[in-house]
């Protein structure tokens, strides 16, 4: 009986308590393995070691020539940003002049080697689009630097909405016309990168000089750039992707070049300035760039004028037929103090010059001395008529007209100048020292003037005259390379 | 009179044996706590101020038995990185004792989604804001000095040089995504996470940073269940933590006309997310 009781006693005690317990406790609590972040052994990435240049200091090549850089194109950089190349230019005894005046374009253009243009936000008039063609039409080196972290922001006045525009805006007028299209992304990698998921490693490389020595380069914030007919030359690898789409494509990169071999466009420049030059091979990449921006040939015509003469002295020498006269003396100084701004000077010599820089000057009347400058251009002199044939002008009036001839031998360049009388060789000569030649017809390396009334010729299809341009200074820029 | 004797004893008997032990049993089974299911709110970002709230309300759910699990109902952009880390930390410690589950009501992007990966499970409502898995931090300016401020060496004004302050967030980023794997595992593809894209809810579900479409209810339901109770109480943790007074700060930049804005009034590493806003000069 006392059993009994003892067990109602235990189960009276028990009853409530469990089922309160079970009330509200009905299993264990999960338990589940908690792993936090090994934190203690993160370490902070280095940047890869720089690796040595191929080419030594002592092997770099000498190749002179001017590097235009554009700064009138409200350009989204510092000067200081692309000390780097400015001294890899340097390096190679060439020299970096930037440009801000617009108007100066043309004129600049004629004896530089490269133009360089870096972010510009501004956009290229359908002028300036027009002379940088011309320009890299005769030869000469188009470099565009766009970059994926600059650009201007403006805001809408109503709205206040953000109105972005990427420097790919201003960049794309210049480089359409070479089948180049800088998109308005950046690209990424989150799998290998320097740093940030938007510094880029390149190793994959189209074959070019430029892409020479190179194993890894890293762009820092880059635009994608595409070409129809150019190289890639900076391929990421599958895991690059761009912005636009976050997709890899092959047939983009982080630079290009253009099928011409002349125009040439980065998606970014920021490896160019300090730490990121020395990263990886961003030093031999950029020697390779002061190579390619000194490594023009311009065709020099008369287009370039007055930047046609290659040796610091240009002699100049009246033909037999021609006297100096006081007009013809102080037409000369004119034309010394015109060159003068391109670092070249005149000297007037008795003998027909045999090499060197020369410019001759004489009339419609045949002399021996003055043969073997028109020969090359088989001009008929003949006085028994009253024009002159020209081969791909026509017949020149000999009234009022003045001929220029322009021509380019590894001796030295000579510009010959003929009019018909003295006055008007004078007049001519009064054309030649401002400088400018927008108010002749050119052809090739023949020019003709007007210098007074009464002149007319009939001119063959084909001719160009630089009185289309606009905006021709009448004062030549001091920049004293003469190219060759 | 035997017979009154007799139902006396049996009385007395039934009382000795059956009732009081069945008294004793209620009151001893009265002690036993009703299971507390504790919410820690966030419905701000976080930062010092809000990360000692928190922290404050963590201890005390670690260290008072009757709160079973515990529900972090967020409404948060994320913070500043070093109390994100703190407020992780000290979730971890409460983690090992007991479950946590997440509801995410307005947002839990960043620092806030930070604290969200190490919970047991985590309810989104559809369009819920998660993910943005990221770190942001404001450059160093490039190093200079001036005429009127001596300092002591190059990167005493400045903290640190600018390539090396990328490779630090790139760094913190990476302790970021480890959190998130541990407490995601393989529910989660990291080459679409760690984009830093931020998903509603019912995406955030699809791809594996949110485990189910619910409201606070089904997260406390969920906790209660992780830690084997029912019938459990709802208690907000704020309340139960008694915190004390603390110095407060603001967090965001304001407006000349007063409207707080997205935007940290202090450079810094954080891991926020920052909306854009709609004519936002």
């Amino acid at each position: 009986m006392k059993k009994n009781m003892l067990w109602i006693a235990i189960a009276a005690l028990l009853v409530p308590i469990l089922a309160r317990g079970l009330w509200f406790y009905h299993g264990f609590p999960h338990q589940p393995k908690i792993a936090t972040p090994d934190y203690q052994n993160m370490i902070v990435s280095s940047p890869p070691l720089e690796t040595p240049n191929p080419v030594a200091d002592k092997d770099t090549k000498q190749l002179s020539g001017l590097a235009l850089f554009d700064f009138a194109h409200t350009n989204q950089y510092q000067p200081s940003e692309i000390q780097s190349l400015n001294e890899a230019i340097e390096k190679r005894g060439g020299k970096a002049e930037s440009i801000t005046d617009t108007t100066l374009l043309e004129n600049k253009l004629k004896y530089a080697s490269a133009y360089i243009v870096i972010s510009p936000s501004a956009a290229f008039t359908t002028d300036e689009t027009r002379i940088v063609q011309s320009f890299v039409e005769r030869g000469g080196r188009l470099i565009v630097f766009a970059d994926a972290t600059r650009g201007l922001i403006s805001y809408d006045f109503n709205s206040g909405a953000a109105i972005n525009n990427p420097d790919s805006n201003a960049a794309n007028p210049l480089l359409s016309p070479y089948g180049i299209t800088v998109n308005n992304d950046y690209l990424y990698n989150l799998k290998k990168h320097e740093g940030n998921f938007r510094n880029v490693f390149f190793d994959s490389f189209g074959k070019n000089e430029l892409t020479f020595g190179l194993k890894q380069v890293a762009l820092y914030g880059t635009h994608s750039i595409k070409s129809t007919a150019g190289l890639i030359l900076l391929r990421g690898d599958e895991s690059t992707l761009s912005s636009i789409d976050d997709a890899h494509d092959p047939a983009e990169g982080g630079a290009a070049l253009s099928e011409n071999g002349n125009v040439l466009a980065f998606g970014d420049f920021t490896f160019l300035s300090s730490p990121y030059k020395n990263v990886a091979d961003n030093a031999t990449l950029i020697a390779n760039i002061a190579d390619f921006a000194l490594g023009s040939k311009q065709v020099i015509s008369l287009a370039n004028f007055p930047y046609i003469f290659k040796q610091p002295v240009v002699q100049v020498y009246p033909s037999s037929k021609v006297q100096l006269t006081a007009e013809t003396i102080a037409a000369i100084s004119s034309l010394q103090t015109s060159l003068r701004s391109t670092d070249t000077s005149i000297e007037i010599v008795k003998e027909a010059p045999s090499d060197g820089d020369a410019l001759i000057l004489g009339t419609f009347t045949t002399s021996d001395d003055l043969l073997k400058f028109t020969d090359p251009f088989n001009i008929d002199l003949d006085k028994s008529t009253e024009t002159i044939s020209v081969k791909n002008l026509g017949d020149i009036g000999r009234i009022g007209n003045g001929l220029l001839l322009f021509e380019k031998n590894k001796k030295g360049n000579t510009l010959t100048l003929l009019a018909d009388t003295q006055e008007n060789l004078v007049s001519l000569l009064n054309t030649v020292s401002s400088g400018s030649l927008s108010g002749c017809v050119l052809q090739d390396n023949i020019g003709v003037c007007s210098i007074g009334s009464g002149s007319s010729f009939s001119g063959d299809s084909g001719t160009t005259s630089e009185s289309t341009s606009t905006a021709e200074p009448t004062k030549i820029e001091a920049t004293p390379t003469a190219a060759g | 009179m035997n017979q009154v004797k007799l139902n006396s004893e049996n009385i007395r008997t039934w009382l000795l044996w059956l009732v009081l032990p069945l008294v004793i049993g209620l009151i001893i089974a009265s002690s036993i706590p009703q299971p507390v299911v504790g919410i820690i709110r966030l419905d701000d970002a976080i930062y010092p101020y809000t990360a000692r709230d928190m922290i404050q309300q963590i201890h005390y759910a670690m260290e008072n038995p009757e709160v079973r699990a515990v529900v972090l109902a967020f409404d948060s952009p994320g913070g500043t990185v070093v109390d994100t880390e703190d407020v992780y930390m000290e979730l971890t410690r409460l983690h090992a004792k007991k479950p946590i589950v997440t509801a995410v009501n307005g947002m839990a992007a960043s620092g806030a989604y930070y604290l969200s990966s190490g919970t047991d499970y985590i309810y989104a409502k559809p369009t819920s804001l998660v993910g943005n898995i990221g770190v942001i931090g404001y450059l160093p300016p490039v190093p200079s000095i001036f005429e009127e401020i001596i300092s002591t060496g190059p990167y005493k004004l400045w903290g640190a040089p600018r390539d090396s302050d990328m490779r630090q967030i790139d760094m913190i980023k990476e302790g970021f995504f480890q959190a998130v794997k541990l407490g995601r595992g393989k529910r989660i593809n990291p080459d679409v996470v760690f984009t830093g894209q931020i998903w509603i809810g019912t995406e955030a579900v699809h791809n594996g940073i949110a485990d189910a479409i619910g409201t606070e209810t089904d997260a406390l339901n969920k906790a209660a269940q992780l830690a084997g109770v029912s019938h459990y109480k709802t208690v907000d943790m704020h309340d139960l933590a008694s915190t004390t007074t603390q110095s407060y700060t603001a967090f965001f930049s304001q407006s000349k006309d007063g409207a707080t804005l997205p935007y940290p009034t202090k450079a810094g590493l954080y891991m926020l997310f920052i909306p854009q806003i709609p004519g936002q000069k």
